[in-house]
C-alpha cells in the first residue's frame, strides 16, 4: 500500500473501502473481510482499520453484525449519496484547479465536453 | 487502558558515559509503537534495558506490573542476532546443531510459552526452511526467521530491533504483514526502523529519542492532522532542532 503520508491513514482505508462500496466490488449486503484481514491487506494497524470502520458505521453505510462482522448497508440510496459525495469532491478540485488558469464556466464546460469526446474517439 | 510497560527516571552508563538518561515513559497495552532516533541514540540500549538483557545504571522498569529482572524476561520477547546463537552454542555451530531446526528446537527448550504452531504458520507464510543452514541464509532469511521466532512466543510485549535492515522491499512488505498478522490484540510491539516511511501505517504512536532521553511520544495521527506532516518530516524536523506549537 502507497499513502499519502501526511493524512491520517485511516481516512485513506475509509476512502479506498467506499470506492469499492461504489463501483460494487464490495456488492450492497454483503459481508466485508475481518478487521485482521483487511489490515494485513492494507498494512495497516488493526487499530487504524477498526477506526475506519467505525466512522463508516456511523457514516450507515456498513451495518456491523454481533459476532458475524460488517456488512455492507443494503440501501443503496446511502451508496448512491455516497457516490454524489465522492464525485462532487473530484469535481471541487478540478473546477477550482481550471478556475485558477483563468477559464470561465462556459470554457471549463466545453472542454469538459472535448475531452470526454476525445477519450470516447481514443477508446475506438 | 492497562499499562503494558511504565519506566521511572531510568539512567545507563557504560563505561562512565552516559548513554540515556531520565527516561520516562509509559506504554498502554494493544499498540504498536515506533521507536525513532538517529543511530547511537540508544534505541537497542533502551530496549535490551527493556527485556532485561542489559542492566540498568538506576530508574525502575515494570512490564506488565512486574519489575524484577527475571520474571521481565517472561512477559517480553527480543529480536537477536542469529550470530549470538553461536556463542550460546558453545562458541561455533556443530554439525548437529546448525540448521533453522535446531534454533526452533532450542527456542522450544528454552521458552516455555513459544508456540511451534504460531511459528510454523508464520514460517509458511513468510517461506522459512527449516532444514535450510543457518549460515546460508540470506540477511532476508535471517530477519524473516527472527521475526517468526520472536512473534512466536506468547507474551504481553514484543521488542523489534531493526527488522527491515538490510532486507529488499518485496521480504520487508511480507515482513510487515507477518506483524500485522500474528500481533494478538491484546499484546503490544515496540519497533525501531530506518524505514520510517514504509512502517508508518503501521504504527499507533512513535517514540523519538534524541539527547539520551525520550524527547516525546506522539500518535502518528495527530502529527499528521496537527503538524500536517508525515511521520519521516515530523521526526526529521524534530531532529533539526525542533517545531514550534501551534
Amino acid at each position: 500500500m502507497e499513502y499519502i503520508d501526511n493524512i491520517p491513514i485511516y481516512l485513506q482505508i475509509k476512502d479506498i473501502l467506499y470506492r469499492k462500496i461504489i463501483s460494487n466490488e464490495y456488492e450492497l449486503g454483503s459481508q466485508l473481510p475481518s478487521v485482521r484481514q483487511l489490515a494485513v491487506q492494507f498494512s495497516a494497524n488493526s487499530n487504524t482499520v477498526q477506526k475506519a470502520l467505525k466512522e463508516m458505521t456511523e457514516e450507515d453505510v456498513i451495518i456491523p453484525q454481533r459476532g458475524k462482522g460488517n456488512y455492507v448497508t443494503e440501501d443503496d440510496a446511502i451508496v448512491n449519496k455516497l457516490k454524489d459525495h465522492i464525485v462532487t469532491e473530484m469535481f471541487d478540485t478540478t473546477y477550482d484547479k481550471l478556475h485558477s488558469l483563468n477559464m470561465n464556466d462556459t470554457e471549463i464546460t466545453n472542454s469538459f465536453s472535448e475531452y470526454v469526446k476525445q477519450r470516447e474517439d481514443n477508446h475506438e | 487502558m492497562s499499562k503494558v510497560l511504565e519506566i521511572n527516571n531510568l539512567r545507563y552508563k557504560k563505561n562512565n558515559k552516559l548513554i540515556l538518561n531520565n527516561i520516562n515513559l509509559d506504554l498502554e497495552t494493544g499498540k504498536i509503537i515506533g521507536l525513532l532516533g538517529a543511530n547511537g541514540a540508544g534505541k537497542t540500549t533502551l530496549m535490551r534495558l527493556i527485556a532485561g538483557v542489559n542492566s540498568r545504571t538506576s530508574g525502575k522498569i515494570t512490564v506488565s506490573g512486574v519489575d524484577s529482572k527475571a520474571a521481565i524476561k517472561s512477559c517480553v520477547s527480543m529480536t537477536y542476532s542469529l550470530k549470538s546463537f553461536k556463542s550460546l552454542a558453545g562458541g561455533g555451530w556443530s554439525k548437529r546443531s546448525d540448521r533453522v531446526k535446531d534454533v526452533i528446537k532450542f527456542y522450544l527448550e528454552v521458552y516455555p510459552d513459544f508456540s511451534l504452531e504460531k511459528y510454523q504458520q508464520m514460517a509458511k507464510f513468510l517461506t522459512i526452511d527449516n532444514n535450510q543452514k543457518i549460515e546460508a541464509l540470506s540477511t532476508g532469511g535471517q530477519e524473516k526467521l527472527m521475526i517468526a521466532l520472536t512473534l512466536a512466543r506468547q507474551v504481553s510485549l514484543y521488542l523489534l530491533d531493526e527488522p527491515l535492515n538490510g532486507v529488499d522491499i518485496m521480504t520487508r512488505k511480507k515482513i510487515i504483514k507477518s506483524i500485522i498478522q500474528w500481533k494478538s490484540d491484546d499484546s503490544t510491539i515496540i519497533i525501531s526502523s530506518h524505514y520510517v516511511t514504509e512502517i508508518a501505517s503501521l504504527l499507533d504512536d512513535v517514540v523519538i529519542i534524541k539527547d539520551q532521553t525520550v524527547n516525546q511520544v506522539i500518535s502518528v495521527e495527530e502529527i499528521q492532522t496537527k503538524y500536517r506532516l508525515g511521520v519521516e518530516d515530523y521526526y526529521e524536523k524534530i531532529y533539526e532542532g525542533g517545531l514550534k506549537d501551534e
